[in-house]
């Protein structure tokens, strides 16, 4: 019962903020333009690594499209729906902003969800769909059920897994003010990094983003399953559990972050 | 000039303040290094290519040294557009575009600076084929740091002409963000220059975004012989020169048609 009024109360926000957005039509636009070049640099940079290289280890450059895709999707995805957490709440809890939260009825991660969105990553997900779709085409994947039910998983996965590592900023203002840009090296590292398959990297690379950061679990079992080129040599099962691990880091950090609000005390005046 | 140089000193100052930033920013370009350096080392594996390996470390190591340089705007500035408290700046007795010039110049040398040389003794300490290899020869580095100055001027040229449009749009998101990112693009920082297709290079090495840290780079890695250096050097000069003159002409009609906001 909770569950759904929460759900209902993140939709209604969803609205006003959208509409809060739209007043200005012709910045939104160029911002939207602006994220789309960016994205679109990213790309260009996957596509002409492909041009001069073909493969990175066992990957052709239709697989390697269809990873950046699926990172593309899932961290704008993220961006947009959760830019509650993924934005302006670290600065909130350094600033002190997070006090006013505290005094009303309703979780705090709720309401740090239920304060912002961007749609201004449209653009993203659009580049990284398309790129999704053309790697799917060049590697000739045989679409399924299952597969696009896989598909679907990952995503869902990765959007909490993304959420979780954010959090990790705001847990670390709360005991620190101090500089935390450290926690971006999990969030926009993790991206970078695995917008390419995990076994492009040495091996503390792979276990960071194995185990720390699993993206891998998360996005690139389930990829290469769709792909057909399993990643590790594990059951075919394997490829539904592993990207569980992204809401369990959600989970995680969620629990640490209520923690560490109990030696909370304000920063502001 | 005196007054330019104390600004610029001021600044200068200013910036070694932030010292906990400055840590943070490290260790977050170092990851993005190693991350960059062990994605194109597999990808060299395999497909061996003519441009030796250790180029492109190197480039991907003073890339990221000097990320600071390429990515960095003077917030006071847009504040003050933004406010209209620039106003102000006009009862100064100096020429607001020198005055602007000297702050992001102090700002984006100590920023790069600061972080850049501890960054490049770490990417030294690394493994030979992982870090920075040291320069092809006594005279190209002798010819890559005056051509890394001029890289600087051509950068603060840049940004103040983005300054410039800002003050026509007064929000900094739209045509500061797509320059930002051409910038990013076309400076080599997302993917080296030297990786983009052969043909495209020949192009892209004439833009200005060339000259402000791919030209340094590739006379440090040798890329560009001593021999070319004075070419190289006289290319960035005249882009610097040109950059300078088109942002101090826009400003010019900027403080003409100055309307300013705010009551």
């Amino acid at each position: 019962m909770m569950g759904v009024k929460t759900l209902r109360l993140y939709l209604s926000s969803m609205g006003i903020l959208l509409k809060s957005q739209w007043q200005y039509p012709a910045s939104f636009l160029m911002q939207t333009l602006a994220q789309l070049v960016m994205e679109g640099g990213e790309m260009l940079a996957v596509v002409l690594l492909v041009d001069r290289f073909d493969h990175l280890n066992q990957w052709s450059g239709g697989d390697l499209y269809f990873f950046f895709g699926l990172m593309s999707v899932t961290f704008y995805l993220t961006e947009c729906f959760g830019r509650g957490i993924t934005g302006q709440f670290p600065s909130m809890v350094r600033m002190g902003h997070l006090d006013t939260l505290l005094v009303r009825p309703r979780g705090i991660l709720t309401q740090v969800m239920c304060s912002a969105v961007d749609p201004r990553r449209v653009a993203c997900i659009a580049v990284g769909a398309v790129s999704l779709a053309l790697g799917s085409r060049m590697a000739q994947v045989h679409w399924t059920l299952p597969k696009a039910l896989l598909l679907l998983e990952s995503v869902f996965c990765g959007f909490f897994l993304i959420l979780g590592l954010f959090l990790t900023e705001a847990i670390l203002c709360i005991h620190s003010v101090k500089s935390v840009e450290i926690a971006n090296t999990l969030t926009y590292g993790g991206r970078s990094a695995c917008q390419y398959p995990v076994d492009a990297f040495p091996r503390p690379l792979r276990v960071l983003f194995t185990v720390a950061a699993p993206f891998a679990l998360v996005m690139h079992v389930p990829a290469s399953r769709i792909l057909e080129k399993p990643l590790f040599p594990w059951p075919t099962w394997t490829a539904w559990l592993c990207p569980l691990a992204g809401p369990a880091v959600f989970g995680l950090m969620a629990f640490l972050f209520s923690r560490a609000m109990r030696s909370y005390r304000s920063a502001g005046s | 000039m005196r007054a330019y140089l104390s600004v610029f000193r001021m600044r200068l100052r200013m910036e070694t303040h932030y010292r906990g930033a400055v840590l943070g920013g490290i260790l977050c370009q170092i990851f993005f290094g190693l991350i960059l350096v062990a994605l194109y080392r597999t990808l060299y594996m395999g497909k061996p290519q003519e441009r030796p390996f250790a180029h492109v470390a190197a480039y991907v190591w003073l890339q990221q040294a000097f990320f600071r340089m390429l990515l960095s705007s003077d917030a006071d500035l847009m504040d003050k557009i933004r406010t209209g408290a620039i106003a102000y700046d006009l009862c100064r007795p100096l020429d607001l575009y020198g005055f602007y010039y000297a702050r992001i110049m102090a700002q984006k040398l100590m920023g790069s600076l600061l972080r850049g040389i501890p960054m490049l003794v770490f990417a030294c300490l690394l493994p030979a084929g992982w870090g920075l290899c040291a320069p092809a020869s006594p005279q190209a580095l002798l010819a890559a740091l005056p051509a890394l100055l001029l890289g600087l001027m051509c950068v603060c040229a840049m940004e103040n002409i983005t300054m410039a449009f800002t003050m026509r749009t007064l929000d900094p998101r739209g045509i500061q963000a797509l320059m930002n990112l051409a910038m990013m693009i076309l400076c080599g920082n997302v993917l080296p220059l030297t990786l983009f297709p052969d043909r495209w290079q020949r192009v892209l090495a004439l833009l200005p975004y060339a000259q402000m840290l791919d030209a340094p780079i590739r006379l440090y890695t040798g890329e560009y012989g001593p021999e070319r250096a004075g070419e190289v050097l006289l290319i960035q000069a005249v882009w610097t020169g040109a950059l300078i003159l088109l942002g101090a002409s826009l400003w010019r009609r900027n403080r003409k048609r100055l309307l300013v906001q705010g009551g």
